[in-house]
């Protein structure tokens, strides 16, 4: 991919994104029906699940390319692990936010230990450990290397962790959309979520864009104010 | 694969020799261990509860915090005067490495445990449950994969400017598996429920080990390779 | 500085190599490695063959240690490629550091074991058959026998060194890498390792010496490079060396090339 291609699809993502991000905002809060048994404060739930969804979808992508990075050391792929990281983080912080505010209005209380948002924080934490082994390696290489271990470990424990957690407790809503017997939601609620959903994805990949962009010249950048000072030694 | 084991086992003796020799890590864990259930006696109001009842969780705390602190110095020892690099321009594959590390761990944190449950028993009269040997299927396949994925981490750590202080935060959040299923099943054994009870504890315990075992002994090599 | 007038591999490399033709034993085609910006070692080549000595000489930096340690196995090459005997080493690493000794700028030895029981450890990674004679054998090789039962953190420098040497040949290595191994040694114990550098020369061995002493590495080379910010600026056989006094002559390569500040290897 050249660096055009990606700036003209980082500003259609973006501007297609923003777009449905007005729509479902609009869905939120004049269109869409009000839950029964909640209330308003359901309206939380368009932000908060597809928030949840990039999230996973940007660790899986972490994870992916962190392994495919490893097995062929090729740099782009590191480029993409880590801007597929710094999406992912900010939109579990989002999840991490609206959980809670959803939870103080819903059930009186900020903190739940429901089990996805409690996986939610865990994950936050990988990424944070993720970022933190990155930027605290002996020199940048091994600093890749390291992180990309962290990636591929973490995916590998989040099934287990999931489980672990589910059993735990579930004082949460059942899931509501994929169920084997056909969504419950109301249609027009199915419509703003899936709207949500499709906005959050765009923004994710026109975020993923950019920051690949950015971090592909600057690297290329540094690569080659370095080649013109190569081999730079010690005088005799 | 003869040779494989030998090497394996050469570096085990060498870990076991060297703690023998200087008792950094035994006496840093053991210390701790001990000194953490005195903490717990002032912190748990006994009028309201006997620390009996919060014995598993307890048990299994002082299992993370007091294993990190030995774990975290896996490879101090290699470090003075590049001994790793000795190690890893030896023909020894770096998975042997890996599960050579992670016995010599296991040995040190199972001496651990060890000490945490006499200590447990002395202090709060908590017995062993009337089934010992699935007490210690429980620990020990918990403790394996706390192990395998504190001695890969501690192989990043020993990497990064943080050092130590980076370990927890990159081993807690993967640790709720064992937190969760080895505190069910100790406690529930600590009530003395039969083996048959905590099989479902036990067969997670097992999958939680083999993925962090699996994934350290390939993703070592990513690890300490330059 | 383009155009280095170092003297490359002749020919380019071969897969297998023709019957009946002596054998190179270590080969290097244009090696690369980069730390971050700075390449430690940049583009180096060379050809050695069985039994014979390369000294590389150079500055401070140079990149003469990471080339030991591509070498030997313990750095990944950014670029290029490395064989033994015709094999590449990426075809196996483990097989390719069973024939390597190194002795690097650190001992590699545990302080807390007594001499004895890291050459031991050191014997069994390296599967040495009957170990106890060759950990012996090696030990008196470098007049350590007295000192073999004391822990190593007791030792003083070049004691150490002597022992790290005994350490880097104890498996008998047919590539056997050695960086400055003169350091620390005493005028007693640097005659016995010429002794030892000269008994490995017995045509079966290839051996990489590198020393900042140009007298001490020019001693039994049969090979010389004068590496410099990464690239051998000189490589040949010890007697295409100009005629004159060494020094002279390494300065001017290395001034070639840094222009100015010469200073002693
Ligand atoms: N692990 C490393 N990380 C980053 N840079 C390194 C590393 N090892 C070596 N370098 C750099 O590579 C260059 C060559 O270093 P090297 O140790 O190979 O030099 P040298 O020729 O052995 O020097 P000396 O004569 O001082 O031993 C130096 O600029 C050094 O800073
Ligand atoms: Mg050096």
């Amino acid at each position: 991919m050249s660096l055009k291609t990606i700036r003209w699809g980082a500003g259609i993502a973006g501007v297609l994104g923003v777009g449905l991000a007005l729509l479902f905002h609009w869905q939120v809060f004049f269109w869409v029906p009000t839950e029964a048994s909640m209330g308003i404060v359901q309206r939380i739930f368009y932000v908060h699940v597809p928030a949840a969804w990039v999230g996973f979808f940007a660790f899986f992508i972490v994870a992916l390319c962190s392994a495919v990075y490893l097995w062929l050391g090729e740099e782009r792929l590191d480029i993409a692990a880590v801007s597929a990281a710094e999406g992912g983080i900010l939109f579990t912080t989002i999840v991490l936010i609206s959980g809670p505010l959803w939870a103080k209005l819903a059930w009186g209380t900020w903190w739940t230990w429901e089990p996805r948002l409690t996986l939610t924080l865990l994950l936050w934490f990988i990424y944070v450990g993720y970022f933190l082994v990155r930027s605290s390696s002996e020199n940048e290489r091994t600093g890749r290397r390291l992180a990309a271990v962290v990636g591929i470990v973490g995916a590998l424990n989040i099934p287990l962790i999931h489980m672990s957690v589910l059993w735990f407790r579930s004082l949460h809503p059942q899931p509501v959309v994929l169920r084997t017997d056909g969504p419950s939601l109301h249609p027009d609620m199915l419509v703003t979520l899936m709207t949500a959903l499709a906005s959050f994805t765009l923004v994710f990949l026109a975020i993923f864009l950019v920051r690949y962009g950015a971090e592909r010249l600057e690297r290329e950048l540094r690569a080659h104010d370095s080649a013109r000072e190569s081999g730079k030694g010690v005088p005799v | 694969m003869i040779r494989y084991v030998q090497q394996v086992e050469a570096l085990v003796r060498k870990d076991l020799l060297l703690e023998l020799r200087t008792w950094d890590r035994l006496s840093a864990m053991g210390a701790f261990a001990v000194l953490v259930a005195v903490l717990f006696h002032y912190a748990v109001d006994r009028t309201l509860i006997h620390p009996r009842e919060l014995a598993a969780g307890l048990i299994w705390l002082t299992i993370v915090f007091g294993g990190i602190l030995g774990l975290g110095r896996t490879f101090a020892l290699e470090e003075e005067d590049g001994a790793i690099q000795g190690i890893l321009t030896s023909p020894v594959p770096k998975d042997a490495v890996f599960l050579a590390k992670v016995t010599g761990n296991f040995v040190l944190l199972g001496l651990l445990v060890l000490l945490i449950l006499f200590v447990f028993g002395l202090f709060f009269q908590v017995g062993l449950g009337g089934n010992p040997f699935a007490l210690f299927g429980v620990l020990s396949l918990g403790v394996l994969g706390f192990t395998a994925l504190g001695t890969l981490y501690s192989g990043v750590t020993v990497r990064s400017r943080m050092g130590e202080t980076l370990l927890p935060v990159l081993v807690f959040p993967l640790l709720v598996p064992m937190v969760v299923f080895g505190v069910r099943g100790t406690s529930l054994l600590f009530a003395g429920v039969s083996g048959a009870e905590v099989e479902g504890s036990l067969r997670i315990l097992g999958s939680f080990s083999l993925v962090a075992l699996l994934a350290g002994a390939f993703l070592f090599r990513f690890v300490v390779e330059d | 500085m383009s155009s280095p007038p170092a003297r490359p591999a002749e020919g380019p490399s071969r897969e297998s190599p023709a019957e009946g033709e002596r054998t190179s034993s270590l080969e290097a085609h244009a090696l690369v490695r980069a730390f971050g910006p700075i390449r430690a070692v940049d583009g180096v080549s060379f050809e050695l063959l069985p039994g014979e000595l390369l000294t590389v000489f150079g500055p401070n930096g140079a990149g003469k240690s990471t080339l030991l340690n591509l070498l030997a196995g313990a750095l990944q090459p950014s670029e290029g490629e490395i064989r033994m005997g015709g094999r590449l080493r990426s075809h196996g690493e483990v097989e390719w550091r069973q024939q390597v000794g190194i002795l690097s700028h650190q001992t590699f030895l545990y302080g807390h074991l007594t001499a004895e029981e890291n050459l031991r450890f050191y014997g069994r990674l390296f599967g040495v058959d009957q170990i106890e004679d060759r950990i012996h054998e090696r030990l008196s090789a470098v007049e350590m026998d007295h000192r073999k039962d004391d822990l190593v953190r007791t030792f003083s420098r070049g004691m150490r060194q002597r022992l790290s040497l005994a350490r880097a040949l104890l498996h008998d290595p047919a590539i056997v890498l050695l960086d400055e191994p003169y350091t620390g040694l005493d005028v007693h114990a640097a005659a016995l390792l010429r002794d030892l550098l000269s008994s490995l020369k017995d045509g079966r061995r290839t051996v990489v010496l590198v020393t900042h002493d140009l007298t001490q590495g020019l001693d039994l080379a049969d090979r010389v490079a004068i590496q410099v910010r990464g690239r051998f600026e000189f490589f040949g056989s010890s007697v295409e060396l100009p005629s004159g006094p060494p020094d002279a002559f390494y300065r001017s390569v290395v001034e070639g090339v840094l222009g100015g500040a010469g200073g002693a290897p």
